[in-house]
């Protein structure tokens, strides 16, 4: 049997989408990385360039839409250039306002029209076939957030559009962010770096750790999440909660995977990009847990909306409000769904009482017997953080599989039979799910050893090339064993990928 | 604050538009100067410098890489080797009668068998080359490794096989590399028809398209068959995990499940073969009837056969009145084709039960293309020097009774041993040019040219018929 190429193209190319998950997208990382370091180095920024716009393009439902990430790129960049070069405050400040109201602009149009259509009602006909570019809020913001920095000077303008474009539309940042700086890419651009075969294989290595946690534990999580959630109104309660638990994780698990793949694919062609995630489970308040977690998208509101409404520096009624203010944006970023919404008004009640009483909560510390030993107190702080955010995450989880937030929250408090009850009912779905044989070995194991190893923040990529070579390759065979038996094929989509 | 690989944005630092940059405290130094110039690069060192140095960290990553591929070769072998639905080692179920009959057992549940593709996966999995294999229809499986006097015999006949199961069975074994010496062929009357009704819908037809076309090079609507579906399931980890889970449930079970979990039926036959209840293949590839159907009497041997004369050409001859230049063509080309792969072809004619032979002679205008098969058959294998052994007509063959039979169409093993020698006999009759002559025999084809002696009528009353002429 002879195995033609254009049989294995055909092969690769069966699909529309290039899922990051896809052997497509490996095939064509490897191409891109390969050709990437054949080039001379000043070469490869617009090599790169072409290929995000092919990786844009590949999808025909993106296509069409090319000119709005072109569009975005290009008045953004002459917005820059002219709040740069121009003087004249009004003309920067018209610039300014050109750029930001036109990346709000298409972020409304394209995922807040329907939702305006149907509250307005006759002011704006809903439409049916509007589908958002690839990265849409991700590229918008990036592009926003160069405009603003060139404005308050924290940022040379740049006279190159090409490199511009390819900050805004660097390929492995198209998927789920996570959303660049110019003053962080710039450099990385300008001067390309030189191949580091210790860069590349850390890359690797965190690529391959990233499919681990999205294909074996969050895909594995999820047939039990979305089962629950998809016949909530048969839940009992205890498998409600433990599924809003094993949501958290599996939400972590798949978007901190995805960035995983992203910063790995994206340090072996010598970039590096913001880290999304700094261990967040291990946060010990629910204000510490919002650094931790998103971190690009929480740092671009806080530089760019907490701040400019006065952040902390105003009275503390506007302090709180400001917070408020920062997770409801946060919520609408997300999605055009009130339970979004709902959700980022929740954290920011939740984050503007931590801070409300912060100083309280200090002073009282002492006269609390669990926090008298620092590991008890950092294990109750951690808990208490953590189940905060699970509690959140209900509105979130609601959002995403299309159930009423409040309902769950009622259904969560029925169904409980002392703790063996309880357990034998959340063991038996958890089966029912799929999840049986081995596998809850291996996602316990999984999910401990993910934790260990990500423990304060700890470089994966780094970390993996400081183990002597035995521990090192059993490493990589383990991950690659991890996803060939137990990843679960056929579930590509990240969950961020829509956002 | 964690350690993060990479640093989260600085806080941002104001940059003075227009400002000048500071200058430097000291003045450098002209000679620190003139030792910093640059000097010009030789194009050509600076090309080649970077050339090897990509081809030194191509190869340095390219060998890290390779030492990955075991995990991807274990995938592949793994999935290809248990093959839970059957796409590279044949369905599960008689892929476990071809192992078992490889393994020398006689298999239980012929009834339940797809002999289509236990033939297949026997061509595909023996180690080598049978000596001989018989092909035909249900009506040479009684050939086995004792009359045929061949160790290594296998009888690749099929239940209601057509033409293109008998052609396609010897070229799956051509095709694998295991080009048999002796082909034995019990010839079907319906080998020569060229209508549907000649055709089984069991058989193969596109191996049979293929065959045709690309060795007989007749022009069919063949297509070359797309194989990708099949080398993207080895690359497919869920195929993989599907498999994983197979052979784990699998594992050291007495008892095998296919891919939905029904338990296959299919065991080493226990005790004497000879004293089943039911049908068995025999590790050869015949078939051994139940004793029941062994010992049945005479009488009620000739009920079947009665029962037979009914159906007789709804046994892919309904219309046969004439024999089809085709078939023909497509038979001597086959003929030429295996003697061209170095297999000596010997034809064997299976005769029918009496009664039912003589039944046809009363109707030879409904049956003229079955009669006129024998007699075009016999002046082939005169003009081309092949062994052919047997008769349609029973009466043809000397000392056959109705108890040789099992019914009105297939011929015990008995029957067998009165008109064919084996095939090391029939060999050494060839080499020594001792066959008996294929025209000495006369099949009879009406009742005007029956012999004179009694013959049996349908009605089952016996009558004397003169011969005339």
């Amino acid at each position: 049997m002879t195995i033609t190429w254009e049989q294995i193209l055909a092969f690769l190319c069966e699909d529309q989408s290039m899922a990051v998950t896809s052997l497509l997208f490996i095939a064509f990382f490897a191409a891109v990385a390969l050709v990437h370091y054949a080039l001379p180095r000043v070469l490869r920024p617009y090599f790169l360039l072409a290929a995000s716009y092919g990786f844009f393009c590949y999808d025909p439902v993106n296509r069409p839409l090319v000119g709005v990430l072109l569009g975005a790129t290009l008045v953004s960049w002459l917005c820059g250039l002219v709040i740069g070069k121009v003087r004249a405050k009004p003309v920067r400040v018209l610039a300014l306002l050109v750029s930001v109201l036109g990346g709000v602009g298409i972020l409304i149009y394209y995922k807040y029209w329907n939702m305006l259509a149907d509250s307005l009602g006759s002011v704006m006909s809903h439409r049916d076939n509007l589908l958002a570019p690839l990265g849409l809020s991700y590229f918008t913001f990036a592009a926003m957030s160069y405009t603003i920095d060139v404005y308050k000077r924290r940022c040379k303008v740049e006279t190159n559009p090409l490199h511009y474009a390819l900050f805004v539309s660097f390929f492995p940042t198209l998927i789920t962010g996570p959303i660049e700086r110019y003053p962080q890419m710039r450099p990385q651009i300008k001067k390309s770096r030189r191949f580091s075969y210790n860069r590349c294989a850390g890359g690797a290595f965190r690529m391959l750790w990233g499919y681990t946690k999205k294909m074996v534990i969050a895909d594995n999580l999820s047939q039990y999440v979305s089962f629950v959630y998809g016949n909530m109104s048969e839940m009992s309660g205890p498998n409600l909660a433990a599924a809003t638990v094993l949501f958290a994780v599996q939400l972590y698990m798949d978007f901190s995977g995805c960035c995983d793949i992203v910063l790995g694919a994206a340090r072996i062609l010598g970039y590096d990009l913001i880290e999304n995630f700094d261990s967040p489970f291990e946060a010990r308040s629910f204000n510490d847990f919002w650094r931790r977690w998103h971190i690009s998208m929480t740092g671009w509101f806080r530089d760019y909306v907490y701040f400019s409404l006065g952040g902390s520096r105003c009275a503390p009624w506007r302090h709180y409000l400001n917070i408020v203010v920062v997770f409801l944006c946060s919520g609408l970023w997300h999605g055009a769904d009130w339970r979004y919404l709902a959700w980022g008004l929740a954290c920011g009640i939740l984050a503007a009482f931590g801070a409300m009483t912060a100083k309280a909560r200090k002073r009282m510390e002492k006269f609390n017997p669990l926090y008298q030993q620092a590991w008890l107190k950092t294990i109750c702080q951690v808990t208490i953080t953590n189940l905060l955010f699970c509690f959140t995450l209900v509105f979130f989880a609601a959002a995403l599989y299309n159930a009423d937030p409040f309902a769950i929250y009622g259904a969560m408090l029925q169904g409980w039979n002392g703790l063996a009850g309880s357990w034998h009912q959340v063991q038996q779905l958890l089966l029912d799910s799929g999840i049986d044989g081995r596998l809850p070995v291996v996602l316990l194991f999984g999910t401990f050893v993910v934790f260990a190893v990500e423990h304060d923040g700890r470089s994966v990529a780094r970390w993996i090339r400081e183990q002597v070579w035995p521990l090192r390759w059993t490493l990589y065979y383990a991950a690659a064993a991890a996803i060939l038996f137990f990843a679960a094929f056929g579930q590509s989509a990240f969950i961020y990928q829509q956002y | 604050m964690a350690k993060s690989p990479t640093p989260i944005p600085a806080p941002p630092v104001k940059i003075q538009r227009g400002a000048q940059s500071a200058a430097p405290a000291t003045k450098p130094k002209k000679a620190t100067n003139k030792k910093r110039r640059k000097r010009r690069r030789n194009p050509l060192v600076w090309f080649l410098r970077g050339l090897a140095r990509r081809i030194y960290f191509g190869v340095k990553t390219a060998s890290r890489v390779v030492l990955l591929v075991p995990i991807l070769v274990f995938m592949v072998a793994f999935s290809y080797n248990v093959d839970r639905s059957g796409l590279f080692q044949g369905a599960l179920a008689p892929r476990r009668i071809v192992d078992l009959m490889l393994q020398g057992y006689d298999v239980t549940n012929f009834e339940q068998m797809d002999e289509r593709q236990v033939v297949q996966l026997f061509a595909q999995d023996v180690e080598r080359a049978p000596e001989a294999i018989g092909i035909g229809s249900s009506r040479v499986l009684q050939f086995n490794r004792e009359n045929t006097g061949v160790d290594t015999f296998f009888n690749m006949g099929v239940t209601g096989a057509d033409v293109r199961d008998n052609m396609t069975s010897y070229y799956k074994m051509v095709s694998y590399g295991k080009t048999p010496k002796v082909l034995l062929w019990s010839i079907d009357p319906w080998v020569f028809y060229g209508s549907e009704a000649a055709f089984d819908a069991r058989a193969d037809a596109d191996l049979y398209n293929e065959f045709l076309t690309k060795v007989l090079n007749v022009p069919t609507d063949y297509e070359e068959p797309d194989k990708v579906e099949l080398w993207k399931a080895l690359a497919d980890p869920a195929y993989f995990q599907g498999n994983v889970d197979y052979y784990i449930k699998n594992r050291g079970q007495a008892t095998v499940t296919d891919d939905e979990g029904n338990t296959i039926e299919f065991n080493p036959v226990q005790g004497d073969p000879y004293d089943q209840t039911t049908t068995i293949k025999r590790s050869d590839g015949s078939v051994l009837y139940d004793v029941a159907f062994r010992t049945q009497t005479a009488d009620q041997i000739r009920t079947l056969a009665a029962e037979a004369c009914m159906s007789f050409n709804s046994v892919h001859m309904e219309g046969f009145d004439a024999m089809s230049d085709t078939q023909i063509q497509a038979f001597t080309a086959f003929m030429n084709y295996a003697k061209d792969q170095g297999t000596t072809v010997i034809l064997v004619l299976s005769p029918w039960h009496p009664y039912l032979y003589g039944y046809l002679l009363t109707e030879p205008e409904l049956h003229k293309g079955f009669f006129e098969v024998e007699n075009w058959l016999r002046q082939y294998c005169a003009q081309n020097n092949v062994p052919l052994y047997g008769s349609y007509d029973p009466a043809c063959i000397e000392g056959l009774e109705e108890t040789d039979f099992f019914d009105g169409l297939h011929c015990a093993g008995t029957g067998i041993a009165r008109f064919f020698p084996g095939v090391p006999q029939a060999l050494q009759q060839l080499e020594t040019g001792t066959l008996p002559h294929p025209l000495a025999v006369h099949p009879r084809t009406s009742l005007e040219s029956a012999d004179p002696n009694v013959v049996e009528t349908p009605d089952g009353e016996t009558a004397e018929t003169a011969q005339e002429g």
